[in-house]
């Protein structure tokens, strides 16, 4: 009986929280409505009567503004072979006769100079199944040579350096910068993971898309809407603390009254997360979003020099960071929230409201993973899975500093940061990842309670 | 309007894909369902087991039997590296050190540095001649009601499904046998079983290191008639392969495989009618938002599966509690 009492109000809850989702992000999905191809029939090359079509589409990156005139061939199955110029929305459509896997290849001599060379893959290889029309392929030009990972801060270092090679401090000294700058971001979003798990015991495989949500909101109010930066900073903040109280009410606490236990709610969080990734590229489509901002050196430092975003973000991080250490050392609230991190049953039975604290969490941790996107998004262009490609790297930095410890949270996101950007120096850039997680891997043998964990919590 | 998309949806069940998937859930099954490991980088397995068979295969010029042999080593090692370190640890612990292995392996194979050997981000073509050079069908075109298919294509998929009937015979022999009674002990509570003397950790390694291999036998598989893609084995292939076993049953041996056959066949289903209402009309969304459609399926069915009947279709639910 008690099961079937929950059974509607769980169902509407889960609808709840889409619905949320949905219409948080509705105004953005106008917008990007408006710039994905409605209306790329009328100008792009009919493909004749075609069952199939692929629609190649090159766009610059700084502005989003379509590329035309660009060449592009597009080989296939049965000898199939066919050079194409895209129009004025940078669109080019071919018709395809037999579904099949085809390849794409942008000729990289028809791009001008001012639009920058070609990121990304190129050739690209495209699957076209039966009936599938404008099958996407997409170019993106960039005037920035870089790749779009995260932590790949573009900016700050290197500086323009005349004289011969670079030393040794302008080497070390720039990846230092962006990697402290980068584990502070990280421990925004960390702090959260290591609180919901201290006083649930969940690990949330969902919290990756809590940051990429700030990211999109923070997108939404500086980049479409064209508000100043720190209004889209304080409404992330906000969205971000609403989406996490509308997650914990809609869907955890229900589950959490249920009786559910942690491996089915972690396989929960993961399904939460796989659906809410590809909501967002459902909305938003699958390409980089930019939040514009003042690329001019604003301070510099020896070798190392600085946008004002650079600035100001790490003081923001540093401020939040001291107001959420004092919260928890000196208010009730907070005391309340490290009991129960410590001994849940304890802490009910000694008066510690835990739902309510629990509820706190949620919202602070959400607020504080929606400022991370936010801030993110200053680094990098944003897109759909920003928050899922940094998570192991928030669940490295909690583990590093242990599990539950708000403070190791803090000191794990400063390492990872770190260790990521300085591993570059001897590894690959795109194998940058490898060495956080490895460094994950090792402490986990060595030291499975963390740096600051007591071993107790393991178990 | 065209239908022919329900044929397309029904020859899934003779996809390489569905076949190659329902071998590594039932290699996640033995984890998860029988021995309660939380492994959430089968992706990993399946990864290290396809690169040992290709690389073996295309750089090496192995044989057959070689190459195999080269991919269940592979996964061994795997298992090991993976098992060793965190077996003794809390669920979780796993969880996460196996959902990051996945994904070293994945970053690393993708390094330029290195592509000469792996293929980088292209992955790795060719791998099935010395499968093919096996095949006794005669050459002609095969109708099968549901699809049409020539020598090479009806010979992997004849093969596959027999090797993932006679993995599903052994799993299921081997889960009545004591080795199997103690493995579900070990899922029920692992203390008790210490306590009868049991070395536990030896026992979840086994486990670890069965399924593993049948994850990397699984890519084998699927690359056969394809080719190796990296960013094939990122972390949603793990979630799909639990979406299907919790679908079928996670502490069954049926359930992983015809948890696979409706996945896939429910995508393409969902595909099919989509593209049909897209390309009439009929809901006002554009052909490149149709292409998240089905993870966010994918990522529901998992949660309202785990919440409403984590035993899936076939599991008996006193046996699916997954109790920490």
């Amino acid at each position: 009986m008690k099961a079937l009492r929950y059974k509607p109000r769980r169902a509407t809850a889960l609808l709840a929280l889409f619905g949320f989702v949905l219409g948080a992000l509705v105004i953005g999905g106008a917008s990007a409505a408006s710039a994905t191809p409605g209306t790329l029939s009328a100008a792009a090359v009919s493909p004749a009567d075609a069952p199939q079509s692929i629609d190649i589409w090159i766009r610059q990156q700084a502005d989003r503004s379509n590329v035309a005139g660009i060449g592009a061939t597009v080989t296939g199955p049965g000898g199939f072979s066919q050079t194409v110029t895209t129009g004025d929305d940078g669109h080019a459509l071919v018709g395809i006769a037999n579904p099949g896997s085809y390849t794409v290849e942008v000729d990289v001599a028809t791009i001008p100079a001012a639009q920058g060379a070609l990121k990304g893959v190129n050739p690209r290889v495209v699957a076209v199944s039966a009936d599938n029309k404008a099958v996407p392929a997409y170019f993106i030009l960039s005037n920035v040579a870089a790749t779009p990972t995260p932590g790949d801060t573009n900016s700050p270092g290197q500086s323009s350096n005349s004289d011969g090679g670079p030393t040794l401090a302008e080497i070390i000294l720039p990846r230092v910068a962006t990697g402290l700058i980068f584990g502070l971001l990280l421990a925004l979003a960390a702090i959260g993971v290591s609180l919901i798990y201290g006083t649930t015991g969940l690990n949330n495989f969902a919290h990756g898309e809590l940051v990429t949500f700030g990211g999109l909101v923070g997108y939404m109010v500086s980049g479409v809407a064209h508000l100043p930066g720190w209004v889209g900073i304080i409404a992330a903040l906000l969205a971000g603390g609403a989406f996490g109280y509308v997650q914990d009410l809609g869907l955890w606490k229900p589950l959490r009254k249920r009786g559910v236990a942690l491996i089915p709610l972690m396989i929960v969080s993961i399904g939460l997360s796989l659906a809410l990734r590809y909501l967002y590229q459902f909305i938003f489509g699958p390409g980089l979003l930019v939040t514009p901002n003042d690329s001019s050196a604003f301070l510099k430092l020896g070798p190392v020099s600085l946008r004002s975003t650079d600035v100001s973000s790490p003081i923001i991080c540093i401020l939040v960071l001291l107001l959420v250490a004092f919260l928890l050392v000196r208010t009730r609230i907070g005391k309340a929230t490290r009991a129960v991190a410590d001994n849940r049953s304890l802490a009910a039975a000694s008066g510690i409201n835990v739902e309510q604290v629990i509820r706190i969490v949620w919202v602070a941790g959400g607020a504080l993973a929606g400022l991370a996107g936010a801030l993110i998004g200053y680094y990098q262009p944003v897109n759909w899975e920003t928050g899922a490609s940094i998570l192991l790297l928030i669940f490295a930095a909690v583990t590093l500093g242990g599990l539950g410890t708000t403070f190791g949270a803090l000191i794990g996101s400063l390492v990872i940061g770190l260790l990521v950007d300085l591993s570059t120096i001897f590894i690959p850039s795109n194998m940058k990842f490898v060495a956080a997680l490895l460094v994950m891997i090792i402490i986990l043998i060595f030291r499975p309670q963390g740096i600051l964990g007591r071993k107790s919590r393991i178990g | 309007m065209d239908f022919n998309f329900i044929t397309l949806a029904l020859s899934q069940i003779l996809e390489p894909q569905t076949i190659g998937y329902a071998l590594a859930a039932l290699g996640l099954a033995v984890h998860f369902g029988f021995t309660g490991l939380l492994n959430f980088g089968q992706a990993g397995f399946m990864a290290v087991g396809g690169y040992s068979f290709a690389i073996t295969t295309t750089q090496f010029g192995w044989p057959l039997w070689a190459a195999l042999a080269a991919c269940v080593v592979g996964s061994i090692i795997f298992a090991l590296i993976l098992g060793i370190p965190t077996l003794r640890l809390r669920a979780d612990y796993l969880s996460i050190v196996t959902i990051a292995a996945a994904e070293i392996v994945r970053y690393t194979v993708k390094t330029p540095d290195i592509s000469p050997i792996t293929g980088g981000s292209d992955g790795i073509n060719g791998s099935s001649d010395t499968f093919n050079a096996l095949n006794p069908l005669p050459d002609i075109q095969y109708h099968l009601g549901i699809g049409t298919y020539n020598k090479e294509q009806l010979w992997i998929r004849i093969v596959g499904w027999v090797v993932v009937i006679v993995a599903a015979l052994v799993i299921r022999q081997l889960m009545r046998s004591p080795w199997g009674r103690i493995v579900k002990g070990i899922r029920e509570d692992e203390d008790a079983v210490r306590s009868l003397g049991k070395n536990v950790t030896w026992y979840k390694m086994q486990s670890l290191i069965l399924g593993g291999v049948l994850g990397g036998l699984a890519t084998v598989i699927v690359i056969i008639p394809t080719s190796l893609q990296p960013d094939n084995y990122g972390t949603q292939t793990t979630f799909f392969l639990y979406t299907i076993i919790l679908l079928g049953g996670a502490t069954t041996v049926l359930g992983p495989i015809v948890g696979s056959i409706i996945f896939w066949v429910v995508l393409s289903l969902s595909d099919g009618i989509l593209s049909l209402l897209v390309s009439n009309h009929l809901i006002p969304i554009t052909s490149i938002q149709q292409g998240p459609i089905r993870f966010i399926i994918v990522g529901i069915a998992l949660m309202l599966l785990v919440i409403f009947r984590p035993q899936g279709i076939f599991g008996n639910k006193r046996e699916a509690h997954f109790s920490a």
